[in-house]
């Protein structure tokens, strides 16, 4: 029995690791954001969902497939992450961090009753890539989909970061990040870095939303909430600003949250997570990346 | 009457409850915990009048001194990290005491009834004041004395040496402290503050709404907590108040009249509100401000 | 500068539409229904639902003439549906504000937990004046968890009563399927009905000779539920019961798929026997069995799923009670005289109760429905399953 129990232990941490990939995905985002401009985009996984929701209302009518749903998803969060850039940052002073805090979680209740409005708040069936496939390792088993939405997450990032480190428009965004006034003198222009970047997380943030839904199976305007607060999460313990670092601690949470789940109770599951969270954060501010430059 | 009277109870809490995310704001840290301790108030304060049949006043009065022991010692260790770290922190703090009220059960057996905080379906039947006979004006005019106490002790605050020094941590801390201010005191102290308003506005919340559950307590409440004073402005304490009665009044029961679209214009005013006064409603030149829109709205009317 | 003008275009925006909603003065007598509940968040499709299922059976009534007020006039019903977004403080300044116009009687509202404020700060007990509680009357048309009627003397409920719902369909699987023994519950532990109601589930489960092996738990807004599922498989259960909202049951019948549980009978919650699990899941949960107090069986309740479907709603258990309603108040009005002049407010709403204290029995869609001492409702119910993506009727106990 004990070694029974051990299997369903590893599986629920398995299960939890891949389902992380999910948070992993909507961390660098958030991340992403704070690297370039050192704000927090409080909207974005309101964003990301309300993106997956999109891409679920254009292809109403025709019965596309899931890849072409996914894309349309990526699509519409681009288009959603401009509109957010324009309507929550574009005006107000950047000097100003608390206004942006403010403006996005009114972004963050707008895009949820957006989405309550168009579909009443009833959950939408999602369509999902391999669902049905499912790896047998051993005594284990490994959801397909939840692969796939891992691999894509890495593949999330290595794209990113060849945008970062291999383009022009990266050389420019980090220039913006690290010396915004010395960077405009140069020519970069700092609405054109921002919107972009806004732009490319959006997409990101559209992947997110279509790897959630398609990963439960639904669409619910519940979600916005709890995935705010996890991609938050997932932010802070990789380390602000640190891609790497967000897929890692997107999947550790991921992991944790069913190994807590497994062995005390759902009552008591989130209970520990968030004091465990907390004591990480006072203990090591910096998360598990931390910038070695950390001083502000 | 009765109900502009209700509005006015739900305004007068929701101030004090941005008033304790106000004094923790002022030393340029954003607190989402303070949901926490108004809960904390609200159950303290609940059991007391319920289980132990205390009077309102003293309940209330613990309920503040739990909430701020415990605002104070979570204050030391969370307030060694700063910015968005802090706000996740305080979140998760904050979340982890919604949490413990979803697991906590006290219950006694009254006459055949269960009375008391019973987990995840809630506390009911706090109700003191219509038991009691207090009428709505009287429930509204209490909860006022209670907030306009605080704010005048607030403003005098804000006035004297210990905002100056509030002020000068939440500008530039490094300053601060090689002006020989104990920042970590400082923090601690506007962190404890912060948790007695809060337990106190717990307290009364517990009250006038009969019954409390943990779902109450979540992410959205401690998001506004923190969301009144910046929506306001952190020049004054009448920045919060103004806050809370362009969401609690207007965005909330104001709009009512436009049916499905209240909810829609509920986020997008408050975006619009920053993008037009990111400093907040109040700035420290609104009353040069406000002279002249009134002036030029004068202009207007006359054309 | 700009700013400043799209600001005040706001403003005068506001106001333009507050000077169209303003009502014109009607020409003939009408009684405004006052309802509210839901309509934002995620719990907006009741609101919905109620809304319209109010405004169908208004429609019925007034295009039968209408209802005869205690003066012998005919006035004809009009709908008012005022949101509380699930939030008790914003539940309690909706109904002070109805309470502050002629209003007599108020319907709502959909959450558990705005019903549990609002019913608290009513008079507790009739006639005690030392109660300086609210003095107003509430039938309350969803919000299910058990006994909340009982909070105030002026709160009354058309909610079905999920004990008896659970109790009957227990016994009738103890008959339909005595090699079936052992259950496996599944609850949503964070909501107030769902997590009340599991505990019906399992005392009647028990009491009807299942073995419960043991229960896995969630949360509302949860999304993996591999480990809970895994509990499930390990214990092999031959039925599943479910006590949760379309959101979590579809999650976890489509993790039940996965890992290929296939218990011999699922049993869901009240709740979500609506249309909601159908879009969410309709090919996982075929074959749940859930207890209704609701579907389109008799001629009745046929006409009424139809109308509240013209008036954008759908007919489900939630809104039929609300439906049901309508029809209430027109007898009680009729039969308590009531006035509804503004200055009658006091008795009428004094009236009001006693009227509605004192049914016995109301007509319901599907059929008769008694009325407690508790101010609640024995509601008929039926049992539906899931089969082809639609709720069809399983069986219909003899009450």
């Amino acid at each position: 029995m004990d070694f029974l129990d051990l299997i369903d232990a590893l599986q629920s941490l398995a299960d939890g690791v891949l389902f992380g990939a999910t948070y992993a995905l909507l961390g660098i985002g958030f991340t992403l954001i704070f690297g370039v401009m050192h704000k927090i985009n409080l909207s974005f996984a309101a964003a990301s969902i309300g993106a997956a929701y999109a891409s679920l209302l254009i292809l109403a009518g025709v019965k596309a497939p899931p890849a072409l749903v996914f894309l349309a998803a990526a699509g519409c969060g681009g288009v959603i992450g401009g509109l957010v850039y324009l309507i929550g940052f574009r005006f107000i002073p950047l000097a100003n961090p608390l206004a942006t805090l403010m403006s996005t979680v009114g972004l963050l209740l707008l895009i949820d009753e957006i989405i309550v409005h168009t579909t009443a708040g009833v959950p939408l069936n999602y369509p999902a890539l391999f669902s049905d496939v499912i790896i047998r390792a051993g005594p284990f088993n490994l959801r397909g989909d939840l692969m796939f939405v891992f691999l894509l997450g890495c593949l999330c990032m290595v794209l990113l970061l060849m945008l970062l480190y291999r383009t022009r428009l990266g050389l420019a965004t980090r220039a913006m990040s690290q010396q915004p006034v010395a960077a405009e003198l140069c020519g970069i222009s700092n609405t054109k870095v921002n919107i972009l970047t806004f732009v490319t997380t959006g997409i990101v943030g559209g992947i997110a939303g279509a790897m959630i839904g398609a990963a439960i199976g639904m669409l619910s305007p519940l979600l916005s909430l709890p995935l705010t607060v996890k991609g938050l999460i997932v932010t802070v313990i990789g380390g602000l600003g640190s891609i790497p670092g967000a897929i890692i601690a997107g999947l550790l949470v991921g992991g944790l949250e069913n190994l807590f789940q497994y062995w005390r109770g759902v009552s008591e599951r989130d209970l520990y997570i968030m004091l465990l969270l907390f004591v990480f954060l006072v203990f090591r501010p910096g998360g598990l990346f931390a910038p070695a430059t950390a001083r502000d | 009457m009765d109900f502009y009277l209700g509005l006015i109870q739900i305004i007068g809490v929701h101030t004090l409850l941005g008033l304790s995310a106000y004094c923790v704001l002022h030393t340029g840290q954003v607190s989402l915990a303070q949901a926490g301790f108004f809960a904390v108030g609200a159950y303290v304060a609940g059991m007391l009048t319920v289980l132990a049949h205390w009077p309102i006043v003293p309940a209330l009065l613990v309920a503040g001194v739990v909430a701020g022991s415990l605002a104070c010692a979570v204050g030391f260790p969370a307030l060694r990290v700063k910015g968005l770290m802090l706000v996740v922190a305080t979140a998760a703090f904050g979340e982890a005491v919604r949490l413990f009220f979803f697991n906590f059960n006290y219950q006694l057996e009254r006459g055949g009834f269960h009375i008391g905080p019973h987990g995840g379906e809630g506390f009911r039947q706090i109700r003191y004041f219509p038991e009691y006979g207090w009428s709505t004006l009287e429930v509204a005019a209490f909860i006022w004395v209670v907030v306009v106490l605080t704010m005048a002790a607030l403003w005098w605050m804000d006035r004297s040496r210990a905002g100056a020094v509030l002020r000068a941590v939440g500008e530039d801390e490094v300053a601060a402290q090689s002006s020989g201010i104990n920042v970590t005191v400082v923090k601690v102290s506007a962190m404890t503050v912060g948790g007695v308003i809060a337990g106190i506005g717990g307290g009364i919340f517990a009250h006038y709404t009969t019954h409390i559950e943990h779902i109450q307590f979540g992410i959205v409440l401690a998001t506004f907590a923190v969301a009144y004073p910046i929506l306001g402005g952190l020049s004054n304490v009448f920045g919060t108040l103004i806050a809370v009665i362009f969401i609690q009044g207007f965005l909330i029961e104001g709009l009512r009249f436009m049916g499905d679209w209240r909810n829609l214009l509920f986020g997008g005013l408050i975006v619009l509100a920053m993008n037009v006064r990111p400093r907040g409603l109040i700035d420290a030149g609104t009353i040069t401000l406000v002279k002249r829109l009134v002036f030029r709205s004068k202009e207007r009317a006359s054309a | 500068m700009l700013k400043k003008y799209v600001a005040l275009a706001a403003v005068v925006g506001a106001m333009a539409a507050l000077a169209v909603a303003t009502p014109s003065p009607a020409q003939e007598r009408t009684v405004k229904i006052t309802a509210f509940g839901a309509k934002s968040g995620v719990v907006r499709v009741f609101g919905i639902n109620s809304e319209a299922a109010l405004k169908a059976a208004a429609e019925v009534i007034n295009t039968a003439g209408g209802v005869t007020l205690g003066d012998g006039t005919k006035a004809k019903f009009a709908i008012e549906f005022l949101d509380d977004r699930c939030n008790a403080e914003e539940g309690i300044s909706v109904i002070r504000r109805i309470a502050s116009t002629d209003a007599f009687i108020a319907v709502g509202p959909t959450c558990s937990n705005v019903a549990e404020s609002l019913f608290g700060i009513l008079q507790k007990k009739v006639g005690d004046t030392s109660d300086t509680g609210l003095q107003f009357p509430i039938i309350a048309d969803v919000a299910a968890k058990g006994g909340l009627a009982k909070i105030s003397e002026w709160s009354f409920r058309n909610v079905p009563s999920e004990f008896e719902m659970y109790k009957s369909l227990f016994a009738w699987l103890k008959t339909q399927h005595p090699n079936l023994k052992t259950i496996w519950g599944g609850v949503e532990k964070d909501f107030a009905h769902s997590n009340a109601t599991f505990g019906v589930i399992k005392q009647q489960a028990e009491v009807n000779g299942f073995q419960i092996l043991g229960q896995s738990e969630w949360l509302l807004a949860d999304t993996t539920f591999s480990t809970q599922v895994r509990e499930m498989k390990r214990a092999n259960p031959e039925i599943v019961a479910i006590s949760a909202h379309p959101f979590t049951t579809c999650g976890v019948l489509k993790e039940m798929e996965r890992q290929g549980v296939k218990p011999k009978l699922l049993i869901g919650l009240t709740s979500s026997s609506s249309i909601e699990t159908l879009q969410g899941c309709a090919k996982q949960a075929e074959g749940i069995i859930i207890p209704t107090s609701f579907a389109p069986v008799t001629p009745e309740a046929a006409k009424a799923a139809e109308l509240v479907a013209k008036f954008g709603g759908s007919a489900d258990l939630h809104s039929a009670a609300a439906y049901e309603i309508m029809f209430i108040l027109k007898d009680v009005i009729e039969k308590q005289k009531i006035m509804a002049r503004p200055d009658t407010v006091a008795a009428d709403r004094v009236k009001m109760r006693e009227g509605l204290a004192a049914l016995k029995e109301t007509n319901g869609l599907l059929g008769k429905i008694g009325r407690t001492a508790d101010r609640e409702a024995i509601k008929p119910f039926l049992y539906v399953h899931a089969k082809d993506g639609k709720w069809q009727v399983l069986f219909k106990p003899s009450s």
